[in-house]
């Protein structure tokens, strides 16, 4: 009755999977080894555009070490520091001179973790309510640290009934009329859209953005993209704003997350645009409250089965597509299969007439 | 960590830790419990774990009918069983697949402690209520067995009676009786006197007696005259990273005579040492230890030759 693993879940583009063997399936849920992930081939979000000047800044991916800075206005990522005297082999993430292959883009600085000749902007997930060439005010940004593995962090967003409960307090409690949640999913991501009519109203948009009725109509999207561990958060509530939130999960180490957190609430009244972002530091402590403790019970694998719920059911797509893309990779097979940089506004279900750059 | 089969009761808890109001995180060896009490006042335990997502339950909320409420998802269980009771999205249903609970354990409770046995069918011990008024709680770090060895070869560096030096000079060795390990150590008051080595005789004794399985040990502190003058009931239980709990309680006796004695009535007569004096711990010679080693593997190979007959 709960396990829902096998339920029949769509693609973005509509494709015919072949349907999972049930055996299969639920082995890839339940050997949920977060830990031991490691994605590469891909853009990783290292630092906010603006927190890079002429003074090198350390980040890391996975370990590595990224220094980060800019050379006649253009930055530069170095796998050693400039002053560092060498006394280890340069990684083969990085070309003949260290450095690593480096973007910028929606105001955020994109880290390529892989072959470096395998970059390509084009696999660069598709944020389509950012700036391409950022500009969003400072206030609309922050840096977020988790002490849980990424996937676990990626894992607790896209399980949106945690929110009810344990973020009641920003967001309202799980009160609905009516709630379905449905899950969209390719090679490289996964989609959850939850759709909740008359559901209480969040109380950070009762406090703030001035909502007087009781209830309101949610809709919420989180879109994971699985190889960049970044997502997108995207609520549109009815009476309310649109909120939508750019929720990278960077793996600093395999245990360690960085978070470099942009929500574009420029369509919001003054009150809200201002205070919503910050709502970030109260929501992000309350989650790693819970993913602090989980994820250390992630860490080795275990014949224990978790238990799911019916509302598990994008939590458990996005293990097994996530598993997909260790085995093929486990196997060398680093291939982008669907595109992640192709418009997803319509996916996500963006009102374009309020993000227009 | 004994197998479940011959699992022993673990005093987790003093009786006053575990209520209604907030989830209580103990833990034993590595197994993570949380105790705490349902709405007849009944001590529950379980596996600190929600099986959902693993997050600790103890990070959740007791709710008003009693059960056990996860923080992260809000999944309840009721405390018996640990069955899986209701989660909040899914309110009109009321039941779940057996499958659905988390791992529940054996409670029982006696003279103000929380007992647990990680086997929940475990028959439960005898009832008994002499609740001893003074308690407490300390976290050592430090094993179980070293705890308890030390314990043993030089009782002041783990623990501490107002006013009593304890000397190296045994009334009795450590022996078996009645399946526990028993010993008597002759003490000193602490004040000014001839050291314990050139004494003729010792005004007071401790009789420690230990259960093998869980080094539950009862302390009596004795005068020449065979008065009580501190009772104290000790249970050290291994926890995560080799610390060691130690919930304890004691009373003084009723006829206490002189100085000394008389002022266990007042403040503090008992404490364990939290910090241990590392530097005296390392030199401490095994003496008794070495008696409790040997008591244990003879009991060890008594058990195996009983089994086999």
């Amino acid at each position: 009755m709960l396990e829902v693993a096998d339920s029949p879940v769509t693609t973005d583009h509509g494709g015919n999977e072949p349907a999972r063997v049930t055996g299969n399936a639920m082995n890839a849920v339940n050997n949920w080894v977060p830990h031991d992930i490691v994605m590469r081939d891909t853009w990783f979000p290292i630092a906010h555009a603006v927190d890079i000047g002429k003074r090198p800044v350390r980040r890391s991916i996975y370990s590595h070490p990224y220094f980060l800075w800019r050379e006649d206005g253009k930055i530069v990522a170095s796998e050693f520091h400039p002053n560092e005297a060498r006394t280890r082999e340069k990684s083969p993430y990085s070309d003949a001179r260290g450095r690593y292959p480096v973007m910028e883009h929606y105001g955020v600085v994109w880290g390529w973790f892989g072959n470096p000749e395998a970059a390509d902007p084009a696999h660069l997930p598709s944020l389509p309510f950012l700036p391409p060439n950022g500009g969003l005010p400072g206030y609309m940004t922050s840096t977020i640290r988790f002490d849980c593995s990424a996937p676990i962090s990626l894992e607790n967003l896209i399980d949106l009934t945690h929110a009810d409960f344990l973020h009641a307090d920003v967001v309202g409690d799980e009160k609905s009329d009516s709630e379905t949640v449905e899950t969209f999913y390719d090679s490289e991501t996964v989609t959850m859209v939850r759709t909740c009519i008359n559901k209480s109203v969040a109380p950070i948009m009762k406090f703030f953005s001035g909502i007087r009725q009781p209830t309101q109509n949610v809709r919420q999207v989180i879109r994971i993209y699985l190889r960049s561990h970044c997502a997108i958060a995207y609520g549109r509530f009815t009476p309310g704003d649109d909120v939508p939130l750019f929720h990278p999960c960077t793996p600093e180490t395999r245990d360690r997350t960085r978070m470099e957190m942009v929500m574009n609430t420029s369509n919001a009244g003054f009150m809200f645009r201002h205070i919503m972002p910050k709502a970030g530091y109260k929501v992000s402590r309350q989650d790693s409250s819970m993913t602090s403790p989980q994820s250390p019970r992630y860490m080795l694998p275990t014949t224990r089965k978790d238990l799911h719920s019916k509302f598990d059911q994008a939590g458990q797509r996005y293990r097994l597509q996530m598993m997909d893309l260790v085995t093929r990779q486990a196997a060398g097979d680093f291939a982008y299969r669907d595109n992640v940089s192709a418009d997803c506004s319509d996916i996500i279900g963006l009102r374009k007439e309020l993000f227009r750059f | 960590m004994t197998s479940r089969s011959e699992s022993p009761w673990w005093t987790i808890a003093l009786s006053e830790e575990v209520t209604d109001k907030k989830p209580l995180a103990v833990d034993l060896d590595d197994q993570p419990i949380v105790l705490w009490r349902d709405k007849q006042g009944i001590a529950r335990a379980l596996e600190d774990r929600c099986p959902h997502r693993r997050a600790p339950l103890s990070l959740g909320c007791i709710r008003d009918n009693g059960w056990i409420q996860c923080g992260y998802h809000g999944w309840s269980y009721e405390g018996d069983t640990g069955r899986l009771k209701q989660i909040p999205n899914m309110k009109d249903e009321q039941r779940f697949p057996p499958i659905y609970k988390a791992q529940a354990f054996a409670v029982a409770e006696s003279n103000g402690f929380v007992h647990v046995n990680l086997d929940p069918k475990a028959t439960a011990p005898a009832p008994a209520d002499r609740t001893m008024p003074l308690a407490g709680t300390a976290h050592v770090a430090l094993e179980q067995s070293h705890w308890l060895d030390a314990l043993y070869d030089d009782p002041g560096l783990v623990i501490d009676i107002k006013g009593v030096e304890f000397t190296p000079y045994l009334m009795s060795e450590l022996r078996e009786e009645n399946g526990l390990f028993v010993m008597e150590r002759s003490c000193l008051w602490g004040k000014l006197h001839w050291p314990s080595y050139a004494k003729a005789e010792f005004p007071i004794t401790l009789l420690t007696r230990t259960r093998p399985d869980t080094g539950e040990t009862e302390l009596v502190l004795r005068d020449d005259a065979f008065n009580v003058l501190l009772t104290v009931r000790l249970a050290p239980v291994p926890a995560a990273r080799g610390v060691t709990q130690i919930r304890w309680r004691g009373e003084p006796g009723l006829n206490l005579k002189g100085f000394h004695a008389r002022r266990f009535r007042r403040g503090s007569a008992f404490t364990v040492r939290e910090a241990i004096d590392a530097t005296a711990l390392r030199v401490l010679k095994p003496s008794v230890s070495l008696h409790g080693k040997k008591l244990r593997s003879e009991l060890a190979a008594a058990r195996t030759v009983a089994v086999a007959a």
